[in-house]
């Protein structure tokens, strides 16, 4: 075995895998704009307590938060195909489905994981939102949706930016499983380089800079915007 | 005819799953219960390091854990495995042959550490200064003061968050199979290869049902904690 760090590979494969950042970057934000509305209406349904619905809310985010991602993945990935098999074959469509693409596993996967994470986010940040704060919007003769676009949204966001941001870089962090479903992004890509020399090594350290970089520009986006959005910070609060 | 659903979906076999993976669990339970260990020791110490009055420490105990989370635990799972052996190698150590349970241990304590320094960072200061400086008044000595009356009350605060920190530690370490440790998920990943890939689905769902159903245990276990210690906080409060 070769002493010490081969750096002209390091250098390489740090192009390779920094190439896989459009895969990542795809799903993060694909998966956040799916995930973003629909756990922001399966929260308002907890906050409002609409019967069957909030407690199908409840029971799916119970389980993307008691389960690991990677069995998220496992399953998701291994049912997908066999409920695909039976619809095509009982409509007779020709299509071969080990030919679809990765990315829409990793899609599907990802906005279902978020979307629970995000419903307990917003619940949480709904949950500040005092009443009157509707009932004034409603006084003045705002209606319901034009209370929550122009009053509520803006005041939940503010207090649920900072778990948004957790939950945007652990989304993007997730996305390193992607090499479960062979999706080519960051450490996919890393890994397919470093299998040819045994360089794990420097593959490994290349994309442990990658995802440092990525996370800590998210950690400095969200830092502005919620310098930005503080206005809307209730004065008490 | 037999539709395909059912030809290759058989939901009794979770149920037949389900004891061969049980054992395994142990593993799992062991491995993270030396992970929480050791983990809240080095989040205690990188607690000092981010209260410390020293710039440097500061800068050594933040920065660390940021740099932890940014890091997916598949990278950091795979740089210890193969950086600590080569780094080993440089100064004529043999790691070749070890357990991989050490590499799955070091991988999770490190990132458990991160996690643990700001529960124990945000406890403690979340207790009012003024109850140190009541305790020194009233002759208790600073080890005292520490350990009877701020440990108590930042405990109670901390505990919510430890019971999660301690749920995310077990799920991130469903990731040990990938680099050969055999613990639930290794197990359950033999059985589907030993099938030839049938019932893959089953046994995954096997899988999901014992991590859910040993995370809202956990979850449910430290709910009873924070209601037991917290009837002290009570009578504090209305003193």
């Amino acid at each position: 075995m070769s002493q010490g760090l081969n750096y002209e590979f390091l250098i390489d494969t740090f192009f390779v895998a920094l190439s896989g950042i459009s895969i990542t970057l795809l799903v993060t934000i694909v998966s956040l704009i799916v995930a973003l509305p629909l756990g922001f209406l399966l929260a308002m349904t907890r906050i409002n307590r609409i019967p069957v619905i909030q407690r199908i809310a409840q029971i799916y985010v119970s389980f993307v938060r008691g389960t690991p991602i990677i069995i998220q993945i496992f399953i998701i990935y291994s049912s997908i195909p066999l409920i695909l098999k039976a619809f095509f074959d009982k409509y007779n469509i020709q299509l071969d489905i080990y030919k679809i693409n990765p990315i829409w596993y990793a899609l599907i996967i990802f906005s279902f994981s978020t979307t629970a994470l995000l419903i307990e986010v917003f619940r949480s940040a709904l949950g500040t939102v005092k009443k009157e704060q509707l009932e004034a919007a409603y006084s003045v003769g705002l209606t319901t949706f034009q209370a929550y676009r122009r009053i509520i949204i803006q005041q939940v966001l503010v207090v649920a930016l900072p778990n948004l941001c957790t939950t945007t870089v652990n989304l993007i962090k997730a996305t390193s499983l992607g090499y479960a479903m062979s999706l080519p992004e960051i450490t996919l890509n890393a890994k397919v380089a470093a299998n040819m020399g045994y360089n794990y090594v420097e593959a490994y350290l290349d994309i442990f800079i990658i995802y440092l970089i990525l996370c800590m520009t998210v950690e400095y986006i969200f830092k502005v915007l919620e310098k930005r959005l503080s206005k809307y910070k209730m004065a008490n609060a | 005819m037999v539709s395909v659903m059912e030809k290759y979906f058989d939901i009794s076999y979770i149920w037949t799953a389900l004891p061969s993976l049980l054992p395994f669990l142990k593993v799992t339970l062991f491995v993270s219960s030396i992970t929480i260990l050791s983990g809240t020791f080095l989040g205690l110490i990188l607690t000092i390091f981010k209260l410390s009055h020293n710039r440097l420490l500061n800068k050594i105990g933040n920065g660390y854990t940021t740099i932890i989370r940014c890091t997916p635990s598949i990278v950091l799972l795979f740089l210890v495995y193969y950086g600590i052996p080569k780094l080993a190698e440089e100064f004529n150590v043999n790691l070749q042959n070890i357990n991989t349970a050490i590499f799955v241990i070091i991988t999770f304590t490190l990132q458990f550490a991160a996690i643990m320094s700001e529960v124990i960072r945000s406890a403690y200061q979340s207790i009012d200064k003024g109850q140190y400086e009541a305790a020194v008044s009233v002759g208790l000595s600073p080890f005292q003061a520490y350990w009877r009356i701020i440990f108590p009350q930042a405990l109670v605060i901390a505990l919510p968050n430890f019971g999660n920190g301690i749920i995310a530690v077990l799920q991130e370490g469903a990731l040990a199979y990938t680099i050969g440790f055999i613990d639930i998920v290794g197990k359950a990943n033999l059985m589907i290869t030993n099938n030839i890939n049938a019932h893959a689905l089953e046994i995954y769902i096997a899988l999901a049902i014992i991590y859910w159903a040993l995370s809202l245990l956990i979850e449910k276990f430290f709910s009873m904690l924070e209601k037991t210690f917290s009837k002290g906080k009570k009578t504090l409060e209305t003193t």
